[in-house]
């Protein structure tokens, strides 16, 4: 049907001088090789290596050693921290950016409150890295003033083991980027629910609660786990905003950069490239898991 | 779904205590960053009495008077702009292509341009150090950072240009300009870039904030970059790291204000067929000014 469409506008289109346009779908798949070929210099190759390097023992020799190293130990404690903090910050994010994106959606008196909501979040979505870490230590470091403020109210938030660095402090700082991402992805799923289905609801005899129940939260729920899935992902990923934040090696990608900055040549190396390579795998499977979910949920919002 | 039975009033309770604590909590970083950087007062001595006293700019005067500075800026600065160019100059092609051409190949394109997401920043960097010793005479340069940064920003512009795309007649648009002489070039160049205005425009800003932003790849590969500038410069002086940090917030937010107000009066004139790529979205992953352009 397409290689019809296109010899049908393409024959008429023919002009003096042009180059003969393909016609033939075969032919207009070169046409994608650059594309192809910048990812695979920039983004296949570096991938692929990281995983070459992993797969070898220490000899030299192909094999599963480093990758296993990498998951135990103190590294396999480190994904543990990693995956429970990104979880969390990812939930946060969901309930949040959910609440969010919906009290924006639906409210009527400041006309300029919902496209005020999504523009904000399309620059806050985008805000990770050196300024955030270094707003959020302007705030509720050991010198910021939420700090000093909370103190003036009588709780010392430094004088136990708290940090920035903590499964909470994270969280709090990567929900600023995190919330606005939920808030960007909620939006259209929630102009898909439609007024006439809460009324067939309500005319069925359902209450509130029914609809949100049996139609309103099935409808969204696959925007809403899609979500959790991209905001994990982020989250496990995310590297400088934690580098400038803490110097806690329990976080994976910091743990990662310190195999990366040393010059040891010593076989350990090739632990390093393993976590990488878990890294990979990791945010690969979320992110997978993202992508179904999200063609699922567009279904919705045609 | 907007429409909320007065009756109900009451309800609305819980959506706006939500809206007033989203704003105190993303305000309260800014205003704390922004004391930081333009006020010279130490936190232990902060009270009402010294709340309004020493308010200055000799942070951001310094941080422009340290010798690293401008040549970490003007790195950025031309980075943004290759790396600008490169992705408008290899996406809008095959977005184009894709298309006209191989429309039953959309779905697979489209996933290949999210792959980014697939592979953390620190993990490209760890993929890259495995090739740098084949290829060290292409990462001396500074600029070998652009294909890296075209690959990081790949999935919210091939979006938002795809976005464009489809809200535009694109084979009736072609043909036309073809079946009038014009060649493949100048049919991109002055019949299709004019009316995906709004998407490459929104695409560059992304492509730029995501430049300027980056430390991950640039700090790990020695780049002097200017948030790597920022980084290191910040135990030299807090203070102008930090003003610096607030003006080039600023700067974003200008930017990014002027760009869509730009695009939208452009957008909303009768001539142009501008106004149909403001097309809702339909799934935008962080897709800045496509959800600016948005049903506002």
């Amino acid at each position: 049907m397409t290689s019809t469409s296109s010899e049908v506008s393409t024959a008429g289109g023919r002009a003096r001088g042009a180059p003969p346009p393909a016609t033939r779908r075969s032919w207009a798949v070169f046409g994608l090789l650059p594309f192809l070929a910048f990812l695979t210099l920039f983004l296949v190759i570096p991938a692929i290596s990281v995983f070459q390097e992993a797969l070898h023992n220490r000899d030299g020799s192909f094999g599963w050693s480093a990758m296993t190293a990498a998951f135990s130990g103190q590294n396999r404690d480190a994904f543990w921290f990693s995956v429970r903090f990104s979880a969390f910050a990812a939930l946060v994010g969901v309930v949040f950016g959910a609440l969010l994106a919906y009290a924006a959606a639906t409210a009527t008196r400041p006309r300029w409150l919902r496209s005020l909501v999504a523009s904000f979040s399309g620059v806050a979505a985008n805000m990770g890295g050196i300024v955030l870490a270094f707003a959020f230590i302007a705030l509720i470091g050991p010198q910021g003033i939420a700090t000093k403020a909370i103190k003036f109210a009588g709780w010392d938030l430094y004088s136990g083991s708290w940090k920035l660095g903590s499964i909470s402090g994270l969280t709090m700082v990567y929900s600023y980027f995190n919330i606005p991402l939920m808030v960007l992805i909620t939006l259209p799923a929630i102009d898909g629910l439609k007024a006439s289905w809460r009324e067939a609801c309500t005319n069925l005899g359902g209450t509130a609660f029914t609809y949100w129940r049996r139609v309103g939260l099935p409808v969204l729920a696959p925007s809403l786990l899609g979500g959790f899935m991209l905001l994990f992902a982020n989250s496990f990923s995310a590297y400088a905003t934690a580098k400038i934040l803490t110097d806690n090696t329990q976080i994976v990608s910091l743990r990662l950069a310190f195999y990366l900055g040393g010059d040891i040549n010593t076989g350990e190396d090739s632990i390093g490239f393993a976590l990488a390579g878990w890294m990979i795998l990791i945010t690969a499977l979320a992110m997978v898991v993202y992508w179904l979910l999200r063609k699922k949920a567009e279904r919705w919002q045609q | 779904m907007a429409a909320v039975n007065p009756s109900r009033r009451g309800a609305r309770i819980v959506p706006h205590m939500v809206l007033f604590a989203a704003l105190l909590f993303f305000v309260a970083p800014l205003v704390a960053i922004a004391r930081f950087g333009f006020q010279n007062v130490p936190t232990v001595l902060l009270g009402w009495s010294t709340l309004f006293k020493k308010w200055t700019i000799d942070g951001l005067t310094g941080a422009f008077e340290s010798p690293d500075f401008w040549p970490s800026f003007r790195l950025s600065l031309q980075l943004a702009v290759g790396t600008a160019l490169g992705t408008i100059g290899l996406l809008l092609p095959t977005a184009v292509w894709v298309h006209l051409k191989l429309p039953k190949a959309r779905g697979v394109v489209e996933f290949l341009t999210v792959l980014p997401y697939m592979v953390p920043g620190i993990a490209l960097v760890a993929g890259i150090k495995v090739i740098q010793p084949h290829i060290r005479w292409f990462l001396n340069s500074p600029f070998s950072l652009v294909p890296f940064y075209m690959v990081l920003a790949l999935p919210f512009t091939y979006r938002s240009i795809d976005a464009g795309l489809r809200s535009i007649d694109l084979r009736t648009l072609v043909d036309a300009s073809r079946s009038l002489g014009a060649g493949w070039g100048v049919t991109l160049r002055r019949v299709l870039m004019p009316n995906l205005r709004a998407s490459i425009v929104s695409a560059t800003f992304l492509t730029v904030a995501v430049v300027l932003g980056e430390f991950t790849i640039a700090s790990i590969l020695l780049k002097r970059t200017l948030p790597v500038f920022q980084s290191t410069y910040r135990s030299e002086s807090p203070r102008g790291a930090y003003a610096l940090s607030v003006l080039f917030l600023l700067g974003t937010t200008a930017v990014f204000a002027v760009l869509s107000l730009l695009t939208r009066r452009r957008g909303s004139s009768p001539t142009s067929t501008a106004s149909t790529t403001s097309a809702p979205d339909p799934a935008p992953v962080a897709s800045t000014v496509a959800q600016h352009e948005g049903p506002a």
